[in-house]
């Protein structure tokens, strides 16, 4: 046995009072979890102390927190490494999730965020017709690549640490958007190109995810949501070249034609190709790239003025020694289907001898 | 029509169902087959002609869920692929990694949000159920948890599914919310109970947490081993090995532990690294997670300590098969119920497919059977009573034990002499200790006094339905002098068709439950001898 | 030390100062730098969106011309973004032998194979700096300790997730090392809310308010928290932190005008280099105020 303290943030919306911190020792042996901690001290001291919380083994979804800052489900946070984290002396801190309003103490409001945000992908099966007499004929692969997304528990934690609903709450988010590839990379389901146009159209949809790991970082589950939402891009682009007026798809093909030329970043081209969906001409001729670029221009200036941008660095990017040897590189790869390894199917092999690419990759 | 729950539906406990849905489904098996070994499982308590009805619809309730999205395993063909599961003579189990409940509770959840006619009540808790004076179901009485009012909902049917009662053990695989809710409920409104004695002890639970291993483990091939490293299922089951129907691994464990052939822990080894890893990563995903996070074990690379754990009940709410209860216009379906499919033990991957089915039946017959009838107005008294009972309860000063405290006495003596071995003496202490429970019950104070989200006072709530179940649970299995199934009492270890081939019904009747039997529906198979 | 040196794209293109500051502090911390001058741009992520092997094989062109530097302890990089753009490729790389095999047959014209070794390594300039230098050794370098500067650590977030790829399980302590090495160049380390968060430059030309209203939100965290200026060791953070800063300052409604350095510009100023040295007059929003507190040290 170990002691612990828990901080937990307290709220109760019939007092009146605001949110207000408590510490509680709590007496548990290292492996257990912050969940046992946190139900400890609603049998011993205070069972007012709410909490959502159901199986202990992170498969219901009920329990996601913030732990010393860091969105998880307390069941399977270990109450020791939680403690190591916080730092020596210090306790460890619980308080609900963040990006959803809360009802009271660790309680958040799940229905005003998360699951509207899931009604809004049309989170049903949408087959093309009537189904088969028997089941539909479909790709071993393709039904394991969709459970990496059906093993989604619902918990709300990704929502919680998404660090682009924290700037637009209309965003769509990270939970939902993995739902959403669910059904995209379901071969069962008929809509798949008007699922993509809808949420690559959406200024708050695919596009607005500025890829910064949290959601895959704190995922009890390994769904990985960012992950699924650089394949729902992927397919968009790649599949139905659907140029959306969010330019993802400039961005895309403007980023890859660039490195096929140039083989580094020229970045004075990025802006106009990525307006011009992937074309520098386009991107000087198009209106709605006009007046894009002429948003943009004041940071040029900008960068001009502060002399680290030199106008002939806007003109001229020097090509590779072997630019010629990387855009055929591409090219090849680029002409052949695309070809994912997946490592949520063939798992990390590195302890291996052989590899398992033949049965765990797809070509997508 | 609509949905009341207690928790937001995704978070059932159906979840938990990892290793996946039986059916007969390939051309080589065969509805019988399934049948027989249900029945076989079941220690032939099962009713055969229920059985022969879930067997029967199973291979199309498999493709209705198929056809909704759920997300089933393939074959390299891309046609449902099955794995091997315990007491079955054939790969008959359909999955999805080991997630196969979760998948079909979120793929029926999926419809659910599409079908916006069907009114959803997420965190709603229900303290009662409401009859007419005719003596027909006429709604409930359920408080919203997240503002603490009371309402009283008329229907002309209720359909109970509300899941296990796990929680009367401790430790238990089961979720906080396994608290035999409907199976109290029901019982308090006069719908008989039947087999409550049949409790499965599932063979791979961790110590301690009581978190469970599935049984696909041991379907993808994994092995068992004591201390002494001895694959000791060769003794109790050479044909099946691992493979034996749950009661029957369990036992072996149990009795290896006994003998003092386990670890110091109380455990014996399971051993999943024969399994390549690959096929580990591709079905067992979330036990490489439970292993990892909760017993800090590879369990690619080691084997993992694991004993007999609390896991199901098959008794319940005793039903037709149609779900109809004792309770005219009440059904249940579901762990909560009782049909009899399961009898004295449940083989794996039959409980999602005992919910599908006769969770459909129930609603198609509730639904067909209510058309026309008047919406009932349920007395408001029933309404003021269950507030004043929960005002009762919030009110009371603190004058003796914590609900937490009666609650783990509760659960310990239910895990230490209700268990995987039985006998008179200890089952008659556990009774008593039940029956004081359910006095000291009436006096808890909880600390709660608030109305948003007040989770203590349904504690109590919670609590007094665990009682109810446990002290039916003793009861049956005091009655039955005899070892059938999950049932095995040392002091009659064998089993007696002559005197103990039926069922066991308990009714609500003051102070104990009025005891009754009812006869087993054998249709093509007569009980043998159980060998794997 | 020698190292294989890849400096990444916007080093050399939009943000030369950091090209440049780190070329001169490298001697004087004992480093070696080879350039990968052959080497590509590592995609930034958008490869991989567009084509996932594709990321992965350029990537390994790059590890592989890494790899041939003779003598080199390892591979150094200045840029979060490659780092983690760089991190994921290889995670992919080194979990599958029959893949690496695959990505490799595309390098083989040019003689070019990434081999999985336990013991190669690819790191951003601030983990080197404190598991290879070590910040003891660090310590004894500093000429021009820090003091009164108080510095707010940005770090990108390709550096700090995923940990599971990043290392962290070997490396824990990977999301302290910006203020540790703060601290340790005699500055103050300040805590705010935004330092391990986005940036929001990978959203620029998608959104342009979510990009801006993260640059902005952060920026103005670190102000109230009383920074003197930012500290990050990824260019494109910089981009969005100080060229777009004036933009930002709009999104979310106030002034900022807070200056934003590269990691080998803090570390030259403890080396006792020049801030003009360092390319601190090439910034967007002006480093005088950073300037005239360093003056001040060398005074004193």
């Amino acid at each position: 046995m170990s002691d612990f303290t828990l901080k937990i943030r307290r709220y109760d919306p019939e007092s009146g009072e605001p949110a207000f911190w408590h510490e509680y020792p709590v007496d548990l042996p290292p492996e257990r979890s912050v969940l046992d901690g946190i139900l400890q001290i609603k049998d011993r001291e205070d069972a007012s102390l709410a909490i959502r919380c159901s199986c202990r083994a992170a498969i219901c979804g009920s329990c996601g927190v913030r732990i010393n800052g860091k969105s998880a489900l307390a069941c399977n946070t270990r109450i020791s490494d939680a403690a190591r984290r916080a730092g020596p002396g210090k306790p460890i801190v619980v308080e609900p999730m963040g990006n959803m309003p809360v009802l009271k103490d660790l309680i958040v409001d799940m229905d005003a965020v998360h699951w509207k945000k899931i009604m809004r992908v049309v989170p049903w099966l949408l087959p093309a017709g009537e189904p088969p007499e028997r089941e539909y004929t479909v790709p071993a692969e393709a039904m394991i690549d969709v459970t990496q997304s059906m093993a989604c528990i619902q918990c709300g934690v990704c929502v919680s640490a998404c660090l682009s609903l924290e700037v637009d709450p209309q965003f769509v988010g990270p939970a939902a958007l993995a739902k959403a590839y669910r059904f995209v990379g379901d071969p069962r389901d008929g809509q798949t190109e008007e699922r993509l146009r809808d949420l690559a159209e959406d200024p708050h949809g695919i596009y607005d995810c500025t890829h910064c790991f949290a959601c895959i970082e704190v995922c009890p589950k390994d769904v990985a949501p960012m992950s699924q939402i650089m394949r729902l891009r992927r397919r968009a682009t790649g599949d139905f070249e659907i140029k959306d007026s969010n330019n993802g798809y400039g961005h895309e093909r403007g980023f890859v034609n660039i490195i096929e030329r140039w083989g580094t970043l020229h970045e004075a081209q990025v802006l106009p190709r990525s307006f011009g969906e992937g074309s520098f001409v386009k991107g000087q001729v198009k209106p709605s790239a006009v007046k894009q670029l002429a948003e943009t221009l004041p940071t040029a200036l900008r960068g001009l003025r502060s002399g680290k941008v030199t106008p002939k660095k806007v003109i001229v990017h020097p090509k590779l020694p072997d630019q010629a040897r990387v855009r055929k590189v591409m090219h090849t790869i680029e002409s052949k289907p695309r070809l994912e390894l997946n490592l949520y199917i063939v798992g990390d092999n590195s302890g291996e001898e052989q590899g398992a690419m033949a049965e765990g990759s797809q070509e997508l | 029509m609509g949905i009341i729950s207690k928790v937001h539906p995704v978070r059932s406990h159906s979840n938990a169902a990892q290793g996946g849905i039986n059916a007969a489904l390939q051309p080589e098996d065969s509805w019988e087959s399934h049948a027989y070994d249900t029945v076989k499982g079941s220690d032939f308590l099962g009713d055969q002609d229920a059985i022969e009805i879930m067997c029967r619809e199973a291979p199309e309730e498999i493709l209705h869920l198929e056809h909704l999205g759920v997300t089933f395993h393939r074959n390299e063909e891309g046609q449902l692929g099955t794995r091997a599961f315990g007491g079955a003579s054939a790969a008959r189990t359909y999955y999805v990694a080991d997630i196969t409940g979760q998948a079909i509770l979120h793929v029926l959840y999926e419809q659910l949000m599409k079908h916006e006619e069907v009114e959803r009540f997420e965190e709603w808790f229900t303290t009662a159920l409401v009859k007419d004076d005719a003596g027909r179901i006429a709604g409930a009485v359920t408080r919203n948890i997240r503002d603490g009012s009371l309402e009283l909902f008329s229907a002309r049917a209720v359909i109970v599914a509300t899941g296990g009662n796990g929680q009367l053990f401790s430790p238990t695989t089961n979720a906080l919310i396994c608290t035999g809710d409907g199976i109290a409920m029901a019982y308090r409104a006069g719908a008989p109970l039947m087999d409550m004695e049949m409790v499965q002890y599932h063979p791979t639970t961790l110590a301690g947490l009581g978190l469970l291993i599935t049984e696909g483990a041991r379907g993808e091939g994994a092995h068992l081993y004591n201390a002494q490293g001895e694959r000791f299922m060769e003794k109790y089951a050479p044909n099946k090995m691992e493979l034996a129907s749950r009661d029957v691994v369990s036992r072996a464990e149990q009795t290896e532990i006994d003998e003092g052939r386990g670890f110091p822990d109380g455990t014996v080894a399971l051993d999943i690294t024969v399994v390549p890893r690959k096929r580990i990563h591709e079905a067992l995903r979330e036990i490489v997670n439970v292993g990892r996070d909760f017993a800090g074990v590879d369990i690619t690379r080691e084997p993992i300590h694991i004993k007999p754990g609390n896991h199901y009940v098959m008794g319940g709410v005793k039903t037709d098969i149609n779900g109809q209860t004792g309770v005219p216009g009440l059904y249940a379906a579901g762990e909560c119920a009782c049909i009899s499919v399961h009898g004295g033990n449940r083989l794996g991957a039959n409980s999602l497919l005992d919910t599908l089915i006769f969770g459909r039946r129930s609603g198609q017959h509730a639904a067909a059977s209510g058309r026309g009838l008047p919406v009932p107005e349920p007395a408001k008294a029933e309404l003021a009573a269950e507030r004043e009972m929960i005002d009762s309860i919030v009110s009371r000063e603190r004058s003796g034990r914590r609900v937490s405290e009666l609650k783990a006495e509760m659960g310990a003596v239910m895990d230490k002499d209700c268990s995987v071995f039985r006998d008179e003496g200890r089952l008659q202490g556990a009774l008593e200790v039940i029956k004081r429970l359910q006095e000291e019950v009436t006096t808890v104070a909880v600390d709660d006094k608030g109305s948003v989200f007040n989770q203590d006072v349904l504690g109590v709530l919670e609590l007094q339905f665990m009682l109810d179940n446990a002290e039916c649970t003793l009861v049956g299995a005091l009655e039955r002098r005899e070892s059938r199934g999950a049932q095995f009492r040392t002091d009659f270890p064998e089993r007696n068709d002559g005197e103990w081939l039926k069922h066991i019904n308990l009714t609500a009747n003051g102070d104990v439950p009025a005891v009754s039997f009812s006869e087993v529906t054998m249709t093509q198979w007569q009980p043998e001898e159980r060998k794997y | 030390m020698k190292l294989a040196y890849w400096p990444g794209c916007v080093s050399r293109g939009f943000t030369p100062e950091l090209h440049g500051s780190m070329h001169l502090v490298a001697p004087k911390l004992g480093l070696e730098l080879v350039e990968l001058d052959r080497a590509n741009c590592c995609g930034a992520g958008v490869i991989a969106e567009h084509n996932q092997e594709m990321a992965d094989t350029l990537n390994a062109r790059t590890f592989a011309l890494a790899q041939k530097v003779d003598g080199a302890a390892g591979m150094m990089n200045i840029c979060s973004t490659c780092q983690g753009a760089q991190s994921e490729c290889q995670e992919r790389l080194d979990a599958d032998s029959g893949y690496r095999e695959h990505v490799n047959s595309h390098l083989s014209e040019e003689g070019l194979s990434y081999e999985r070794d336990g013991e190669w390594w690819n790191k951003n300039f601030l983990w080197l700096l404190v598991e290879e230098i070590g910040l003891d050794k660090l310590s004894e370098k500093v000429v021009r300790p820090l003091e009164g500067l108080r510095i707010a650590p940005f770090y990108g977030c390709y550096i700090v997730r995923p940990t599971k790829r990043l290392g962290y399980e070997g490396h824990p302590n990977r999301d302290k090392y910006l203020d540790f090495v703060i601290e340790i160049l005699g500055a103050e380390s300040v805590e705010y809310a935004g330092s391990h968060k986005c940036c929001g430059f990978p959203v620029i030309t998608m959104n342009r308010a979510t990009s801006l209203r993260q640059a902005g939100r952060h920026l103005a965290d670190a102000l109230d928290a009383g920074a003197d200026c930012l500290v990050t060791p990824c260019p494109l953070c910089h981009l969005n932190l100080d060229m777009q800063q004036p933009d930002a300052a709009k999104f979310v409604e106030r002034d900022l005008d807070v200056p934003v350095l590269h990691l080998p510009q803090m570390v030259g100023l403890a080396l006792g280099f020049e801030p003009k040295e360092l390319g601190m007059d090439k910034h967007v929003v002006k480093t005088s105020d950073v300037q005239r507190k360093v003056a001040e040290l060398a005074a004193a």
